[in-house]
Order: C-alpha cells, then sequence, then structure tokens
C-alpha cells in the first residue's frame, strides 16, 4: 500500500515521514526544503494492523494542484498520475483557512484521503481552537490532531489510513466543469473554493489570537530583518559557526580521534613489518594514512553539520532570505539565494538541489552555479591542512576562504548579470516567514550523525580507493617497476600529472604533487588532503594537535616546496575551481541546458585559475618584492579568458537589445 | 493605493493585484491573497514589507507590494 504525503510547505510532512520510516531526511522550518520524492517504507510500529507493507512517498509541498514551482509539480503530478492507494494530507492547522484549498482538491481525486492536523501544540499553546469533529464531518474524511516532532498522533493516522484500503473518496466540493484554458472561468471556480473553504473554517475555527496582530515573534522578525542590524547578526551568527566548528570544539574532538588513528596506524605498519616495503607503504601510508587523514577533520564537520541544523530548524533560515532580498536582488540574485548558499557549507550538493525553490529561471541557474563557491564541508580538510602546514593553524586562514567565497558569488552573480541581460527582467521576492521555534537538539543531532555516517562511507570508499590509486600509481613507473628513492619524477602518477602541472607554474604550485591534487580533488575534494599526505609521504605527521604539526609547520612546509603566497594561492585554487563530479552532477540537472552547465563550469576554471594567479602574484610582490614565476603566460590566459567574458556579454548583449526592440516596436504597431 | 503606503496594523480590503505577470497573480491567488480578501501590513521594511494572509505571515519585495492595490 503506497502512501502519498501531501500538504503545504512547512506544514511537517517530512518530520511525520521521518518519524514514521525511521529515516533523517533533510528537515527545517522554512517553506520549500523538500525539493524531490521520497520513498520508504514505514515502521512496523506505525503500521496500524495492516497486514501488507505500508510504504510512505514524502513530496514537495505545495499550495494547489496547480504547480508553480518545478518541486511543486512533482507532486500534483504524483497524485494525479500515478494513483497512490491514499493520501495523508498534512494540514498546518495553524493556517486552515490558506490549507483547506489544497485539501479540497485533493479530495476530488476519489483517493482516500486522512487529514493530519499537524502543528496542534502550537494551536493550543496560541488558544485557538479546530472542532475536529466537525471538520470530519464537513470534509468527509478522517481528522486526527497530530504533531510531528513528537510523534503524537501518528499512530492513529495511519490506523486510519490502513483501514481505508481500496475505499473510495467523496468530495465534499466538487469543481464545476469548466474549461480549464479560460482564465476567468478557471479564476471564478477558485474564488468559490476559497469562499467554501473560508465558511468551513468559520464554523470549526475559534481563534483567542488573531493572526494579524503583532506579536512578540513580530518584534523579534522587526528586529532580524532589519537593514543593518539584520545583516551585522547574520554575520555574527555565521561567524560563530565557523568559529565554533573550527576552531572551538571541532578541533578539541579531532584531537582525540587523531590520537586513535595514529595509534591503529602504527598497529598496522607493525602488522606489516616483514613483508614487502610496497605492501607495507600502500596499507600503512596510502590507506589508513590517507583515509585517515581525511577522517581526522571529521569531528570539524560533525560540530559544523549540528550547527547548521539548528539554524535550519529554528525558523530563522526565511529571515535571513528576507535580509539579503534587497542586496542579492542588485547583483541578480533572489534573497532566497541565500538558503542554498547556507546549506553549500555542510554540502554542495543538496545546496545546489536547494536552488530548484527559486521561481526565476535565471536567479536559480545563477544560484546553482555559484552555490559552491561557498566552501563545503569536504573543503574543511583542505582549509585546515593548509592552515596547519603553512601558516602555523591561524584561523584567519579560514575565515578568508569563506569571506572570499562570498565575495566570488557576488562578483560572479554581477557578471551573470551583465552576460544575460537581467536589467530586461524583472522578479519578485516572496517568503512565508514561519513560526520560530525552539531548535530540536535531538533532530540537530540526527542529522550530524547522518551525514557523518555519509562523510565516513565515502572516506571509506571513494577515497580510499583514490588514495590507494595514488599509492600505486605513484610507486610504480610505466615499466610496472617500483619507483627507486630519489627517482620519483618517473612514476606513473608523476609523468601523467607533470603536463597539467606546468599550467600551474604562474599560480605557483606547478610541481606535479600539487597537479595531482588538484585533480583528484574533481572526484571529492577531501581527496586533496589524502592525496597530498599520500604523495609526500606525510600521513605521520598530519596531527590535527591544535591543528599544528608536530614535526613542525617550517619541516613540512619545506618538503612541500611552495612559499606562503603559493600555498594560499593553491588553497584558493581547490576551494574555487568547480566542485566534485557529483556536485557537477546536481549542477547539470538543475541548470536543465548544457549550454548552462559548461558555463557554469567554465566560469568556475576561470575563477579559480584567475583566483589563484592573483594571490600567488600579488603574495609575491608584496613578500619579495618580485614577481612570481610565469608571470607572463599566466597573464595572458587570464587576459584570455578575460576577454572571451567580455565577447560573450557583448555579443548576448546585443541580442537581448534586438529581441527587446523588436518586442517595442511590435508593440507599438499593434498600438 | 498600495500595500507601501498601507498603514501598519490596519486591515485592508484588497481591490485588486495589478500586474502583467500572470505566475504572480496566480501564486498570490494561493496564498489567499486575491481581491475582496483582507490583508494587514505587519511592518515595512527597506526592500517590501511583511504581510499578514489569511493566517500566515509573509514576506513581499516593493515589486509586490506595489501591485496590490487596497
Amino acid at each position: 500500500m503506497r502512501i502519498a504525503f501531501a500538504g503545504n510547505p512547512n506544514s511537517g510532512k517530512t518530520t511525520m515521514y521521518n518519524a514514521l520510516t525511521g529515516k533523517s531526511e533533510h528537515v527545517g522550518n522554512w517553506a520549500g526544503v523538500t525539493i524531490g520524492k521520497k520513498e520508504s517504507p514505514i515502521k512496523k510500529e506505525f503500521s496500524g494492523g495492516a497486514s501488507e507493507e505500508l510504504i510512505a512517498v514524502d513530496l514537495p509541498g505545495a499550495y494547489s494542484m496547480s504547480p508553480f514551482t518545478p518541486e511543486e509539480s512533482i507532486t500534483s503530478g504524483f497524485v494525479r498520475n500515478e494513483n497512490p492507494d491514499a493520501i495523508i494530507n498534512i494540514v498546518d492547522a495553524t493556517n486552515l483557512s490558506r490549507s483547506l484549498f489544497f485539501t479540497t482538491q485533493l479530495l476530488e481525486l476519489g483517493i482516500p484521503v486522512v487529514v493530519a492536523l499537524n502543528k496542534s501544540d502550537v494551536n493550543e499553546k496560541q488558544g485557538t481552537k479546530i472542532d475536529v469533529k466537525l471538520l470530519e464531518e464537513k470534509l468527509g474524511c478522517p481528522v486526527i490532531e497530530t504533531v510531528s516532532t513528537s510523534s503524537r498522533g501518528l499512530r492513529e493516522v495511519m490506523e486510519k489510513t490502513a483501514a481505508l484500503k481500496g475505499k473510495g473518496q467523496k468530495a465534499p466540493y466538487m469543481q464545476a466543469d469548466i474549461d480549464m484554458t479560460d482564465k476567468n472561468a478557471v479564476d471564478a471556480e477558485d474564488r468559490k473554493r476559497f469562499a467554501f473553504v473560508n465558511s468551513i473554517v468559520n464554523d470549526v475555527e475559534t481563534r483567542k489570537i488573531l493572526t494579524k496582530d503583532t506579536t512578540k515573534q513580530d518584534k523579534v522578525d522587526r528586529i532580524l530583518t532589519n537593514k543593518v542590524a539584520g545583516i551585522i547578526i547574520f554575520a555574527a551568527v555565521m561567524w560563530a559557526v565557523f568559529w565554533i566548528s573550527q576552531s572551538k570544539i571541532g578541533p578539541l574532538i579531532a584531537d582525540w580521534l587523531v590520537g586513535w588513528i595514529e595509534t591503529f596506524q602504527g598497529w598496522v605498519a607493525g602488522l606489516l613489518e616483514n613483508s614487502s616495503p610496497f605492501l607495507q607503504a600502500l596499507l600503512a601510508d596510502g590507506i589508513v594514512g590517507g583515509v585517515g587523514a581525511v577522517v581526522g577533520f571529521l569531528p570539524l564537520v560533525m560540530v559544523m553539520y549540528f550547527l547548521i541544523a539548528l539554524l535550519e530548524d529554528c525558523g530563522y533560515m526565511a529571515r535571513v532570505s528576507v535580509v539579503m532580498d534587497p542586496i542579492f536582488k542588485r547583483v541578480g540574485l533572489s534573497g532566497k539565494s541565500i538558503i542554498p548558499f547556507i546549506i553549500t557549507t555542510g554540502c554542495g550538493i543538496p545546496g545546489i538541489m536547494a536552488s530548484r525553490t527559486i521561481r526565476d529561471e535565471r536567479e536559480r541557474r545563477a544560484t546553482a552555479m555559484l552555490a559552491t563557491f561557498m566552501p563545503c564541508g569536504a573543503k574543511i580538510p583542505v582549509i585546515a591542512l593548509f592552515a596547519a602546514v603553512f601558516f602555523g593553524g591561524a584561523s584567519w586562514v579560514s575565515f578568508v576562504a569563506y569571506f572570499a567565497g562570498i565575495a566570488l558569488i557576488f562578483l560572479g552573480a554581477l557578471l551573470i548579470k551583465q552576460i544575460t541581460g537581467h536589467k530586461y527582467r524583472k522578479s519578485f521576492f516572496i517568503m512565508e516567514l514561519p513560526e520560530y521555534k525552539i531548535p530540536s537538539l535531538k533532530r540537530a543531532a540526527f542529522s550530524m550523525l547522518g551525514r557523518a555516517k555519509a562523510y565516513i562511507v565515502k572516506a571509506a570508499t571513494i577515497i580510499l580507493v583514490c588514495n590507494a590509486v595514488v599509492q600505486i600509481m605513484q610507486s610504480f613507473n610505466w615499466q610496472l617497476q617500483l619507483v627507486e628513492e630519489g627517482m620519483e619524477d618517473t612514476s606513473i602518477l608523476a609523468t601523467i600529472a607533470t603536463p597539467f602541472a606546468v599550467l600551474l607554474i604562474p599560480l605557483g604550485f606547478g610541481v606535479w604533487q600539487m597537479a595531482a591534487a588538484a585533480i583528484t580533488g574533481f572526484i571529492a575534494k577531501e581527496n586533496v588532503v589524502g592525496t597530498l599526505a599520500v604523495v609526500y609521504g606525510l600521513s605521520a605527521f598530519i596531527d590535527t594537535d591544535e591543528l599544528a604539526l608536530t614535526g613542525g609547520a617550517g619541516e613540512v612546509a619545506t618538503t612541500f616546496g611552495l612559499t606562503s603566497a603559493a600555498a594560499l594561492a593553491c588553497l584558493m585554487f581547490n576551494l574555487y575551481t568547480p566542485p566534485c563530479f557529483a556536485a557537477i552532477g546536481a549542477m547539470n540537472s538543475e541548470l536543465g541546458s548544457k549550454k548552462w552547465l559548461w558555463g557554469g563550469i567554465g566560469l568556475q576554471l576561470a575563477t579559480g585559475y584567475t583566483v589563484a594567479f592573483l594571490v600567488y602574484q600579488v603574495g609575491t610582490i608584496i613578500t619579495t618584492g618580485s614577481l612570481g614565476s610565469g608571470f607572463l603566460p599566466g597573464l595572458i590566459a587570464v587576459l584570455a579568458m578575460a576577454a572571451i567574458v567580455v565577447m560573450v556579454t557583448i555579443r548576448s548583449n546585443r541580442k537581448l537589445a534586438a529581441e527587446y526592440g523588436a518586442i517595442h516596436s511590435k508593440g507599438g504597431v499593434t498600438a | 493605493m498600495n500595500l507601501k503606503e498601507a498603514a501598519i496594523g490596519e486591515t485592508y480590503i484588497i481591490k485588486e493585484i495589478r500586474t502583467d505577470d500572470e505566475d504572480l497573480e496566480a501564486f498570490l491567488f494561493r496564498l489567499g491573497c486575491y481581491s475582496g480578501e483582507p490583508i494587514t501590513v505587519i511592518s515595512h521594511l527597506k526592500g517590501g514589507c511583511v504581510v499578514s494572509i489569511k493566517d500566515g505571515r509573509y514576506n513581499i519585495d516593493n515589486g509586490i507590494a506595489e501591485a496590490v492595490l487596497i
């Protein structure tokens, strides 16, 4: 029996789905968290006495059956065309007058519906009473008061739903047979439907506090969405998130974890004492060392996930969108773009996908293209490694990494605006402001553990394999003989990576090891750390003990053979070039156009290269007084990229101006 | 007049949604923002305002606020 979960955005569908199935799908207190269909069997304890398996299908929130954004069409398409056996309609009990519009449409489908009157606890707190019995009568379907966050009423909902299998559904309100292409007729019909809903609400609901009254929440909103205070508060909140996760609590736990990893590595090396040196290197350095280097940074990432989950849960994200909208609008983004950007600090893939809720196609695409300039969780190890090795663990490195990411988003957005001629288009911003709530620590812990599991699985699979391959490729030459000491440049890895390394000379890190790290970084960004650990045989040095290095930062810095300007350039290159392949895949599906995808990848490559070039060359001038290596070829490359951008801009503007002009002259003729 | 000129806390009846963007009109409709319905401005902000429509709170930008005639 397949059961569809449908309802308005932010009514608590996914929270209920998670409670019933034991999954930990992404939830948050704003409209439009779920952007795709999710399916999972419901736990036995909630099966409602049904003998067969119950499958829950979680759908994105929708306000009505006529889709408006891409994710809404998933919902209406599913309930209309895929014949679920029942629908659980999750209704936000605090906003009955809006929610029942969709409910009455669902009731018309002939599929049995159970209404879950969710967020009943909020109603109780506000003194709003709903006559459930009367509502059941009026709608002609079971209505059960629920609280998703504490699983209240869920068992009953499932019992009622299971009992309805095979039954039909009588609609309390049937749309008249009208021509759906006639806008006026549809409009009139919808008005009648709303009138019907209003009459129900009038009968069943009694409110103590009217929604239009100003409450404490509005006073908080006034501060949080103030154009000056709002931005300062947002900056402080984000700074606190990064500071706590990457300078305070994160490293504290990392210390302890790295101790365990090193003990394990020593133990493995001990076991292999009598085996071949190659096997020793492969297992102890390549696999345990490389993977260990990545896992060692897990606590930083976990603390960050935990804090972001708290932010998502409390209702603050919607307010941040509001604060950012006027600023983002100026550069051709939407206030809603901030949500993908914040989610990307955890992982770029859900971040890019979160851009789906942006209505304007151009804003949506720009957001999806730019989101990964925000360093993701996988880049945290890279930042932490570079900070530790070259900058004595200074916390400004991480600050610069995020700040530069934000700056690049703005610059990139302006560039896209130039190229696409945004001035000819208009977009609107509307954001529901949900009730604030105290974030659930349990949920944040679940979210953190779920993501930590994914991180470890990734480390134990993709990253492990990559490190093993890198280790093998650097141990052998093309004659498949073990590379002798001092002849490292003849290894398979070195000969493949060297041509790429040449391109990196103007950026200050034109050595094959760095090129190899950047390339493996496209598979997963953690690989940058793993590969560097493997190719330099440094795994034993990387000890996150206060994120400094046991052998002394200077010693390792010498091994890497980079100046600090080159090191910063190298870090920035790895941060702002195109993301990992998985994220590029997400970009591909959200951009929905090969032209935009290649434009996006091109933009990211050009940005990474240009930023690294500038950082290295300017940094070298400041520190040594002379230009860095390969300045001229690098300058030519950067200028060539700039020339391409200018050309594309001029061409598209000319085209747009022609189109726009044509529309105008046509309008003139008909008028 | 439009929502931008509305007094805070006072409930107005929407006269018309004046826009050439049909999608926007349809979207506002589904939230319960259409002619004949009440609307209250909770606060005015730099780029728009916070309104109460039916039992929900929304932030809308000036573009929309100017389109809602009351």
